[in-house]
């Protein structure tokens, strides 16, 4: 499996990791990777400021398309902060309780898939 | 139960118009305006008797206040702004020197008033209207202005981080659910009571109408607003999960023993430490004013109790 390392500071161009916007634009990279059977090594080094609207889009939205196994194996963090760990674990549990509801995967996946 | 039968509205008076054609309103502003439910009541009064004004002048007339909560600018601003793309025409006057300063000093005179803007008081938290793209313009304001370590000296640096992520949770529910064009924000710092407190403003749909047409029902501005702070609670529909961003305010000001005001349609909501209580409004506010108070005296040890593991998260 190939190792994909995404540089989120770069990314977003910022070490403020707040936007929706932002947050969208990680999630396309990710996705990208993903297809490709690639292992994501999500490095969030410099990043000083997240919120749960960031990690919703660019995070949260993966569950809309994968299952929790396969991006538990294909999923890696490095330099997050201990805090922001605790923040985004209620960020992974809120997208599974939301996604729970099948209509809203099939939905999500069309929005996606156009 | 909070009640409006008790408060005294202030005095409209309709004056000769200085300019020709239109018509002149005053409204005289009470003694005292605080960051609770009677000062709110105030402002949402001015703007039920300002809404309906076009090519007219409005005087705010501040001759007996001795009392503003300067974060209370971010309300008046947004208030105000919506007065002025009406076309009218906006005079504060009769301010007393202690009030002048304040409006000085956060530069609310420099929007609505003759004051030259020059970067004078750097410990000052400032009036600031935002477009809902400006997020990162936002950040400096809060970084340089609000934040800065030359205001509040004392603080921790995981307390920053978390009343900066506090704040951009609201600004960012503004720029999803607000469907607004402007975003305004004021604070204040309380160096005795180690309180600061940030309002953001926000015109455009009301957390009622959101709430309403996402449930099909009909709540109360304040069932509604009850409604929208529940965990999991949200009203978006697409592949972005949402529902989060109150509960993690109110979590967190739960532990930090601070507080949370939240006004929108006809309801007021608030939560003090683990308290929270409810009441309405007779007018709507077309739009959300959220006041976060934080407890700056608060060394967050509460945060190093939670061991979570990587491999637990996805």
């Amino acid at each position: 499996m190939n190792d994909i390392r995404i540089n989120i500071f770069e990314q977003i161009g910022g070490s403020a990791a707040v936007s929706t916007e932002d947050g969208e634009s990680l999630y396309k990279r990710i996705v990208k990777a993903l297809e490709q059977k690639a292992r994501v090594i999500l490095d969030f080094n410099n990043i000083e400021l997240l919120t749960s609207t960031f990690l919703n889009s660019a995070i949260g939205q993966l569950y809309s398309r994968f299952k929790s196994p396969y991006l538990k194996a294909h999923l890696k963090l490095e330099n997050l902060k201990k805090e922001d760990l605790e923040l985004l674990k209620k960020v992974v549990e809120r997208a599974k309780e939301y996604f729970k509801d099948k209509g809203r995967i099939v939905n999500g996946a069309k929005e996606v898939l156009g | 139960m909070l009640s409006v039968s008790h408060i005294r509205y202030p005095k409209v008076v309709r004056e000769i118009p200085l300019h020709k054609g239109r018509n002149v309103m005053r409204y005289e502003f009470p003694d005292s305006l605080s960051n609770d439910f009677e000062g709110y009541s105030v402002l949402l009064n001015f703007h039920e008797k300002t809404r309906n004004l076009f090519l007219d002048e409005v005087i705010l007339d501040f001759k007996r206040t001795s009392w503003f909560e300067a974060n209370l600018c971010a309300v008046l601003g947004a208030v105000l702004n919506s007065v002025e793309n009406d076309l009218n025409i906006v005079r504060i006057e009769n301010l007393i020197p202690k009030i002048e300063r304040l409006f000085r000093r956060n530069y609310f005179l420099g929007h609505f008033g003759d004051m030259k803007i020059r970067d004078l008081y750097k410990t000052a938290v400032k009036y600031r209207k935002f477009r809902v793209n400006e997020e990162k313009l936002f950040k400096n304001y809060l970084d340089f202005e609000l934040l800065a370590k030359a205001v509040m000296p004392d603080m921790s640096n995981l307390l920053r981080k978390k009343i900066n992520e506090s704040i951009f949770e609201i600004f960012n529910n503004a720029v999803i659910h607000g469907d607004c064009q402007n975003i305004f924000s004021c604070g204040q710092y309380f160096p005795t009571k180690k309180r600061l407190d940030f309002t953001i403003v926000d015109i455009g749909v009301s957390i009622k109408q959101r709430v309403d047409e996402f449930l099909r029902q009909n709540l109360s501005g304040e069932e509604a607003i009850q409604w929208a702070v529940t965990k999991g609670h949200t009203t978006r529909t697409g592949n972005i999960p949402g529902g989060l961003g109150f509960s993690l305010i109110r979590e967190f000001l739960e532990r930090n023993d601070g507080k949370i005001q939240i006004i929108s349609g006809n309801g007021f909501w608030e939560q003090t430490g683990k308290n929270a209580k409810s009441s309405r409004y007779p007018y709507d506010f077309p739009g959300t004013i959220v006041n976060l108070e934080f407890n700056i005296d608060d060394k967050c040890h509460y945060y190093l109790l939670s061991e979570i593991k990587e491999e637990d998260i996805f």
